[in-house]
């Protein structure tokens, strides 16, 4: 049925060159993703937005009709419009997710780097404190 | 610990690039708190200021990297939980509070009077704690800095219900509840705010001490109208953050509990 409603509208339908070519574009994308896994270059709990976003890029190059309605859905006419700004939500939720892995790594950092400090200051009460601004005599 | 004695407090000292002061600093409040272990924490300072602080008597707790005032101050605090200090204290680096201050700050939790006593700038004395010749009047702080502060103290009187003079003070004691909640949260992007807010939030009580600010013995202030305007936006919305998880933690809590 959402394919008749495309159909009926005066939608620009993405040639089937295009398709063609999505289609292999999404699954050399999955199989980079499953090859960076594979040399552990990749942490699998980071695969999961990525699979998704490979995943619904193959679906929209298989099944035209879902891109024209959601174009119809959105009211953009240019199917070629629509898939665009689907591709910009869906990277800026990508980043999104990076910026929160940064935020708990940052986190993290902190929290050893503070443990390093107190650990260190420990041994070296009768020391000098080897700090990384060694003074020069003045 | 070992050859430092069972100390009950602890004085630390967080700085970043204060080489210029901090000896003196540490030397003072080891001369008017010598019941006290004195840490310095260097905030991954390139200037000496470990060598001074070491040589003036201190422990020292160097960062690898400037992980920023917040951090500092927590891991000071990580540093008393982890020792076993019953109570401790901290204050900047650069010479602008006075030792006797700390004493006061520091009996005021050793008293049982709060849990978190904080030495304000702005609160105006009653007549007893004033000390005869001096008030709160040498500090004199820029437009702009008494403009974010008012704002700060308005919101954060408004968000807690409680009445704060001076939400910026860098001079505080606390004792061993203070320290095992500010070793687990200090380190946000705006930690005086930040930490007063969690205070509160975790039912622990605080008193503010009016304190006399000395002019900076040296140094530069390491506030410019740019990062003023960062803080203050950050400052907002941590106040806004934090309205957010107060009702996010009260709304399940009213409706389940027993």
């Amino acid at each position: 049925m959402s394919a008749l409603i495309a159909e009926s509208q005066p939608v620009v339908n993405v040639s089937s060159q295009t398709r063609v070519l999505a289609v292999i574009v999404a699954i050399l994308f999955l199989a980079l993703i499953l090859d960076l896994v594979r040399r552990r270059k990749l942490q699998e709990r980071y695969t999961v937005v990525w699979f998704l976003a490979g995943l619904a890029l193959l679906v929209l190059a298989v099944v035209p009709g879902v891109l024209g309605w959601l174009a119809e859905r959105a009211g953009i006419s240019d199917t070629n419009a629509a898939l665009f700004s689907i591709t910009l939500v869906v990277a800026g939720l990508l980043l999104l997710n990076l910026t929160v892995v940064v935020s708990k790594q940052a986190e993290q950092i902190t929290r050893l780097s503070q443990e390093l400090a107190i650990l260190r200051s420990r041994g070296e009460e009768e020391e000098e404190p080897a700090d990384e601004e060694r003074v020069p005599a003045p | 610990m070992g050859d430092r004695g069972h100390a009950e407090v602890l004085l630390f000292i967080p700085a970043f690039n204060e080489a210029e002061t901090v000896a003196d600093v540490v030397r003072a409040v080891r001369a008017e708190l010598p019941e006290a272990n004195v840490l310095v924490v260097s905030d991954g300072s390139t200037d000496g200021t470990a060598h001074r602080a070491h040589q003036a008597g201190a422990s020292v707790a160097s960062l690898p990297f400037n992980l920023g005032i917040g951090a500092a101050i927590q891991t000071g605090y990580l540093y008393a939980l982890r020792h076993g200090y019953r109570f401790c204290a901290h204050l900047d680096a650069d010479g602008q509070h006075r030792p006797e201050d700390v004493r006061r700050l520091l009996d005021a939790v050793r008293e049982g009077r709060c849990d978190l006593a904080i030495g304000s700038r702005y609160k105006t004395p009653s007549t007893d704690e004033l000390v005869a010749g001096e008030g709160s009047s040498h500090y004199v702080p820029t437009f702009l800095r008494r403009m974010g502060t008012a704002l700060f103290r308005q919101m954060l009187s408004f968000v807690t219900r409680h009445r704060f003079t001076d939400t910026t003070s860098g001079l505080r004691a606390a004792n061993r509840q203070a320290i095992e909640l500010f070793a687990s949260e200090y380190a946000g992007d705006y930690p005086e705010l930040e930490s007063l807010h969690s205070l509160v939030r975790n039912g622990l009580t605080f008193e503010e001490i009016p304190v006399v600010m000395l002019p900076r013995a040296g140094g530069r202030s390491k506030f410019n109208p740019i990062n003023s305007a960062f803080f203050i936006f950050k400052g907002l919305l941590v106040l806004f953050v934090g309205v957010l998880r107060r009702r996010e933690a009260s709304g399940p809590g009213s409706g389940s509990g027993p």
